[in-house]
């Protein structure tokens, strides 16, 4: 069997785990809450960073719009990469707990809503309201469904899983009476988020989705956070635990089910809180929106980047969701030009088009590709580089 | 949990439907209905049943789901529909011609699955062989992914339609006595069952279908008593994906439209059928293919009839047809992963 691993000349893929090892480091030293603080401050500002040759703001709002995306996409890969990175339980029915969060905004404060009939829309402190709500709401969600497949591991989860996720879309298109139907919930207004204070002191304008992609920063690392402290704390290592051998962690006197309930909870969780982010946001709840693609893209983005791994899940989201929306503008088209000279057929090719329009083929050979050529990931977490490292070892020598 | 095991629950269970419908068709007015219903279920359950042969032999060779079959299912249909219309003409197609025409098209359609599946092992499965566990799946999820949007790019993302070479309509029927069944269903019925028998006997009684079943058994021994190992995979996927695209033909020439798309639903409900008869168990596989056939079709309105009965319909109107094998496959995984038809799979679910 070839290694095709060679295909890539050795200098690069040193290089790539030079530089993969260092990133590593750097960020895998949390505790340091300094460098931290000045890393979330550094992204608080990317909205307001002048562009020093002149015309205004580097990133606007076309911009801040991927972010913002980007940004949700890591709180939901945070939240799956608890069940999935950590306690080692492949849930492929992500998208059910986003949905249960999106269309609980969306029931209370879409006035197109069948289950209220008086004007809560308008209260102002609704969303806020309703995101510790969402948090609780998606525990429960993530527990009751986690109960039945508790006995299930590996592929069998993932599949009954993915069926929860698609049960979950038949009944919101169907319950026509819950949930609207296929028309969804719409004309839910924006929340106020609160105004940035900087802005009324300079002349920066600040728009909706400066506060949103704010609002985002802020959230990502708040469950990055946590997310990290989970891992270290007694929790995280009974998950881990169990993700390496349940008999034996069970055996050692960890309560798997309990511990597997929680990472189901966690989990879902923040997967609830990202769906009714994303129903205020986008101001609408459809069925369309909560399809198959959601899970895989979430657990795409935490097994590319490299499965228990924070630092991995933001990379993965910036190339699996950045980078497609990114493919949309002029600025993706003038830097794919600067490769004409050496790329074939580009006189009559605009590539970040192609590309942009292929983006679900480029999608599905990268899933394949990274799996192949590092299958644990692009940035592992530094212990599963070392299990991986020595199960290879034992498979050479046996 | 540990009594239920010791039932027989096959058996047991088919004739407890058998019944539960001869009571439906015996109190109910409208007997057409039911017929009608069942003809459709097994229609459908014998495609299922093909395209569960590819997933039930794979999982028992590698222990793996190939979450890119329902894909190479799809493959076969476009293959098939090319042949029937640019080969034979479509639609304007010589009635002399049109049982050569069905052959060939199937012949191709189960080599190009065939080959388009030996790529995909090849390239994205093998070199994830001793991976950790959830790559492969990852990757077989990506095949998916690709395969159907490529798909979906060569046809501008519209359906195809395969010629209607099997005239539906009352016309156009078999009679048998109680009632007419529609000659494209008695033709995917019958072949398929020919099919499955084939494959049958083929892993019963030939060489290479013995070093399949041990393969099956324990890849390491097979391998030291001389067995190629890797040549039985290849094998292995082959002859599923022959099958699947087979399948593929079959849908076309019954449901008419295709699409890039397609092949996602039938996988899931060919995985369900796998897993309800047992994985790794190839008549199971069959069984269960028709089983969720007829729970699709017949087991909801049997549920709607039940309910409205007893005073609450549920009324699950056809939109909630894609469900019901997702229901089926949860309960089966929790009351009893080994399948109705046994095959020991113990702790791997």
């Amino acid at each position: 069997m070839p290694d095709w691993t060679r295909l890539i000349p050795a200098p690069v893929s040193e290089a790539w785990s030079v530089v993969a090892t260092r990133a590593e480091r750097a960020y895998g030293s949390v505790p340091n809450m300094a460098r931290l603080m000045l890393l979330a401050l550094l992204l608080i500002g990317v909205p307001f960073y002048e562009n020093p040759l002149g015309g205004g703001v580097i990133f606007d709002d076309r911009w801040l719009a991927v972010f913002r995306l980007v940004g949700l996409y890591i709180m939901l890969g945070i939240g799956l990469n608890i069940v999935v990175g950590y306690a080692g339980l492949l849930d492929l029915g992500y998208v059910a707990f986003f949905a249960t969060g999106a269309y609980l905004y969306a029931l209370l404060a879409s006035p197109a809503s069948p289950a209220i009939d008086f004007p809560i829309e308008d209260v102002p402190w609704l969303f806020w309201a309703l995101l510790p709500a969402a948090l609780f709401v998606g525990a429960l969600t993530g527990v009751l469904l986690g109960i039945p497949v508790l006995p299930l591991r590996g592929d069998y989860l993932a599949i009954v899983t993915l069926g929860f996720g698609e049960i979950i879309r038949l009944f919101l298109i169907n319950q026509t009476n819950l949930t609207g139907g296929s028309q969804g919930l719409y004309g839910i207004r924006a929340p106020p988020l609160p105004d940035v204070p900087v802005i009324n002191l300079t002349d920066l304008k600040s728009t909706a989705l400066t506060e949103w992609y704010i609002f985002l920063v802020i959230g990502v690392f708040v469950a990055a956070f946590c997310a990290g402290r989970l891992r270290d704390s007694r929790i995280g290592r009974a998950w881990e635990a169990i993700r390496e051998d349940e008999e034996v962690a069970s055996a050692m006197g960890v309560n798997t089910i309990k511990y597997k309930l929680l990472a189901f909870a966690m989990g879902a969780s923040l997967g609830s809180l990202g769906g009714t982010i994303f129903a205020a946001f986008q101001g609408s709840a459809l069925p369309d929106s909560f399809d198959l693609l959601v899970s895989i893209n979430v657990v795409a983005l935490v097994v590319i980047g490299g499965m228990g791994n924070t630092t991995g899940v933001v990379l993965g989201a910036v190339i699996l969701i950045g980078i497609p929306d990114f493919l949309r503008f002029r600025e993706a088209s003038d830097l794919l030009g600067l490769f004409d000279p050496i790329v074939p057929f580009a006189d009559t090719h605009n590539w970040a088009q192609d590309l942009r329009d292929n983006r679900f083929m480029v999608f599905g050979l990268l899933l394949v590709v990274v799996m192949v050529l590092r299958p644990v990931g692009l940035i592992p977490s530094r212990r599963r580089k070392l299990e991986f490292a020595l199960a290879e070892e034992t498979a050479e020598t046996t | 949990m540990a009594d239920l095991k010791r039932i027989p629950v096959g058996p047991v269970l088919v004739a407890a439907i058998v019944a539960v419908f001869a009571l439906t068709v015996a109190l109910a007015d409208d007997r057409n209905f039911w017929v009608e219903q069942v003809r459709n279920g097994l229609t459908t359950g014998s495609l299922y049943a093909l395209i569960a042969l590819g997933y039930t032999m794979v999982y028992g060779v590698l222990r793996m789901i190939n979450f890119a079959h329902g894909e190479v299912f799809m493959i076969g249909a476009f293959a098939g529909w090319v042949v029937l219309t640019e080969v034979f003409g479509g639609d304007d197609m010589a009635t002399a011609l049109i049982a050569p025409a069905i052959l060939v098209a199937m012949l191709v359609a189960a080599l190009a699955s065939a080959s388009a599946v030996v790529v995909i092992e090849r390239f994205a499965y093998r070199p994830l062989r001793n991976a950790p566990r959830l790559a492969p799946l990852i990757s077989a999820i990506g095949v998916s992914i690709f395969l159907q949007h490529l798909f979906l790019r060569l046809t501008d993302g519209r359906f195809k339609q395969y010629p209607r070479i099997f005239p539906q309509g009352p016309d156009e029927s078999i009679n048998v006595g109680f009632t007419e069944i529609a000659y494209v269903q008695v033709f995917l019925v019958g072949s398929s069952i020919v099919l499955m028998l084939a494959l049958f006997l083929f892993v019963q009684r030939t060489r290479t279908g013995t070093s399949i079943r041990a393969v099956a058994e324990d890849r390491e021994v097979a391998a030291l008593m001389g067995i190629n190992a890797n040549r039985v995979i290849v094998i292995t996927f082959v002859l599923g994906a022959g099958l699947a695209g087979i399948a593929g033909v079959m849908y076309g020439l019954w449901l008419l439209n295709i699409k890039g798309t397609m092949g996602f639903l039938p996988g899931i409900k060919a995985f369900t059928a796998a897993v309800l008869g047992g994985i790794g168990n190839i008549p199971g596989a069959m069984a269960g293919g028709f089983l969720i056939g007829l729970a699709e079709t017949v087991g909801r309105e049997e549920i709607n009839w039940i309910t409205e009965q007893f005073g609450f319909g549920l009324g699950l109107g056809n939109e909630w047809k894609d469900g019901v094998a997702f229901f089926v496959l949860i309960g089966v995984l929790l009351l009893r992963p080994s399948g109705i038809f046994g095959e020991v799979v113990g702790k791997r679910a």
